[in-house]
């Protein structure tokens, strides 16, 4: 039993052993360290101990993902913070826009930055579906990875949608109201749906706080554990994809003869995680000895993963900073119900939409984007061929690409048109 | 075990699996209601907006060739020589306020166009403008009812 050093002992070390009690583990000087940190701490311990060389390049995944989630960190931040500020009601919520502009500090500030920043979450999250689809990375076993994807690109979709009529501007009223009334062409349940997201017959009150309570409190918490569930499953599955050809030759098990003999049940299962990256515990146990090794060309996540993904949300935050303050968002005239503006434009993502729409309502506006939303959550379990994997535009993937650019270029397209060449009464103009 | 035991033990089923499958039909139906009573929660009865009923005045008020949209209710009060008509403000294509003018109704939105009537000129709306139904209140004010369409070509006969 160790003698207790006395009070005065103890205040004089209380600096120290608080800081010794909230961070266990030095600053990592050896192997050992460098797992320690990533298991040990919360925060990080959604991270694998070790990440595969070929993840880390950063013209592989251009960070898309984590430029994606560093703007969701950076709109719930700024997300909070105006909702000390904003009064979700017809008389008020316009008037509170106008004095973040006057008697709030950084107000303004903060909300050109949720803004673009919610702008840009649909669009980098976008792109990093293109980047999962174009490097084959839905294969098997990551097939249900990428339907959660697919489901966070609808949520994102929808909370910066609920998000586009807290303003209760002109460009917001009417734009929930044409957005909502896409809704309102499915069959059967399109009139109820609508009803029942509005609370009403058109957009008003009831709408405002509906969409308020869906935008600051139900979709942050459903896409905050999907996110979870994202990232966890990347794991599970073996880490980011990679080609075969990244991988180094497979290094001799530590006792050969027990692969052969009695062992066999553990030497089976040591093959099947034999693309999996091991956690310490995994390398440390059993006849099959990692430690020292490095046959799957592995480095550790701390330091060479922390840092790359502090260097994206680094980089994320000082570019919606800059855009922020060049550029004010739009805040137009308040909702007045009885004047819609010429033209009454939807968001620009749903614009490929609104264009479709002005052809054919239905189709337009529920047949083909729920054709795009079905085809898009089945590509993994009708593609499932295994070559192309973890590279970029690869040979054998040459009619699934080619697809998906066509698929791109459509609704890109319609988009341009929708944004620049539709003018009043959604009559064809040139934007020059 | 004889063959007409094996067969009635077919039809048998355990204690503990008749539990849990009661167990388990019950728990559905439970969370089927918990899901169904808040579908209903979403769904209000009534609405704090524009009630659906209003009354918009004498028939007085409205002389021979009257077009006058009102903005709040969305309707269009039509006075000719049939009668007296409401014709609805709302664009049967994507829900915008359409505006009238010399050829009858024009959406801003989306460029829909309708004759004095609400029959689909141009543009992609779907369906012609509704009518709604009027009726003369007990106090002599014409009261118009925007749950209740009525066909084109009716008028109140005033």
């Amino acid at each position: 039993m160790s003698r207790d050093p006395g009070l005065l002992a103890n205040l004089r070390d209380l600096p120290k052993n608080v800081w010794r009690s909230l961070f266990r583990n030095p600053l990592p000087s050896s192997d050992l360290g460098r797992s320690q940190t990533s298991f040990a701490n919360f925060f990080l311990h959604i991270h694998p101990v070790k990440t595969h060389v070929h993840s880390l390049r950063p013209t592989y995944t251009f960070g898309l993902g984590v430029i994606a989630f560093s703007l969701f960190i950076i709109l719930a931040a700024s997300g909070i913070l105006l909702m000390f500020y904003y009064v979700p009601s017809v008389e008020q919520a316009h008037d509170r826009m106008l004095d973040l502009s006057g008697t709030v500090a950084f107000g303004v500030l903060l909300r050109n930055m949720h803004r673009w920043a919610a702008h840009g979450m649909v669009a980098i999250v976008l792109l990093h579906m293109a980047r999962v689809f174009f490097t084959g990375s839905y294969k098997a076993p990551r097939e249900f990875n990428w339907v959660i994807g697919i489901v966070l690109l609808l949520l994102t979709f929808f909370a910066s949608f609920t998000g586009y009529l807290l303003p209760w501007d002109q460009l917001a009223y009417w734009a929930i109201t044409v957005g909502t009334a896409i809704a309102a062409y499915a069959p059967g349940v399109g009139e109820l749906m609508r009803f029942v997201l509005l609370g009403d017959r058109i957009v008003g009150q009831e709408a405002l706080i509906r969409f308020y309570v869906l935008h600051v409190a139900v979709l942050p918490a459903i896409i905050t554990i999907l996110v979870g569930v994202h990232f966890w499953r990347i794991r599970k599955d073996g880490g980011l994809s990679r080609p075969a050809s990244a991988d180094l030759p497979e290094a001799q098990p530590a006792f050969p003869e027990a692969v052969e003999g009695k062992l066999e049940g553990l030497a089976a299962r040591s093959k099947l995680q034999k693309k999996k990256s091991f956690g310490v515990l995994g390398m440390v146990r059993g006849p099959f000895n990692k430690v020292g090794n490095t046959p799957d060309n592995t480095v550790y996540s701390w330091p060479h993963l922390f840092a790359a993904e502090l260097f994206c949300f680094a980089l994320t935050v000082l570019v919606i900073l800059v855009v922020a303050m060049v550029f004010n968002a739009p805040l137009e005239a308040p909702a007045d119900p009885t004047h819609p503006p010429n033209p009454s434009k939807a968001p620009w993502y749903f614009l490929g939409l609104q264009e479709m729409v002005s052809y054919s309502a239905f189709w337009g506006g529920v047949g083909i984007p729920t054709l795009f939303v079905l085809g898009l959550l089945l590509v993994p379990y009708l593609d499932r061929g295994n070559k192309g994997v973890g590279e970029w535009f690869s040979r054998h993937r040459l009619l699934a690409n080619t697809l998906f650019v066509l698929f791109l270029l459509v609704n890109l397209v319609l988009i341009v048109i929708g944004t620049f060449f539709r003018g009043p009464n959604w009559s064809l103009v040139t934007p020059w | 075990m004889t063959t007409m035991d094996s067969g009635i033990a077919d039809r048998t089923i355990s204690r503990r699996r008749l539990l849990s499958l009661t167990s388990f039909l019950g728990l559905l139906g439970a969370s089927g209601v918990v899901v169904w009573s808040n579908l209903l929660f979403f769904k209000p009865r009534v609405t704090y907006g524009e009630p659906s009923r209003f009354r918009i005045g004498a028939p007085d008020a409205f002389p021979l060739g009257t077009r006058l949209p009102l903005g709040r209710q969305r309707v269009t009060i039509v006075r000719n020589e049939n009668g007296l008509a409401a014709i609805s403000n709302t664009c049967t294509h994507l829900g915008c306020v359409v505006a009238t003018n010399e050829i009858g109704f024009a959406c801003p939105c989306h460029g829909s166009r309708f004759d004095p009537d609400g029959t689909v000129l141009g543009g992609p709306a779907p369906r012609p403008l509704p009518w709604y139904q009027l009726s003369l209140s007990p106090s002599g004010e014409i009261e118009v009812d925007t749950s209740a369409e009525v066909a084109q070509g009716s008028y109140l006969k005033v």
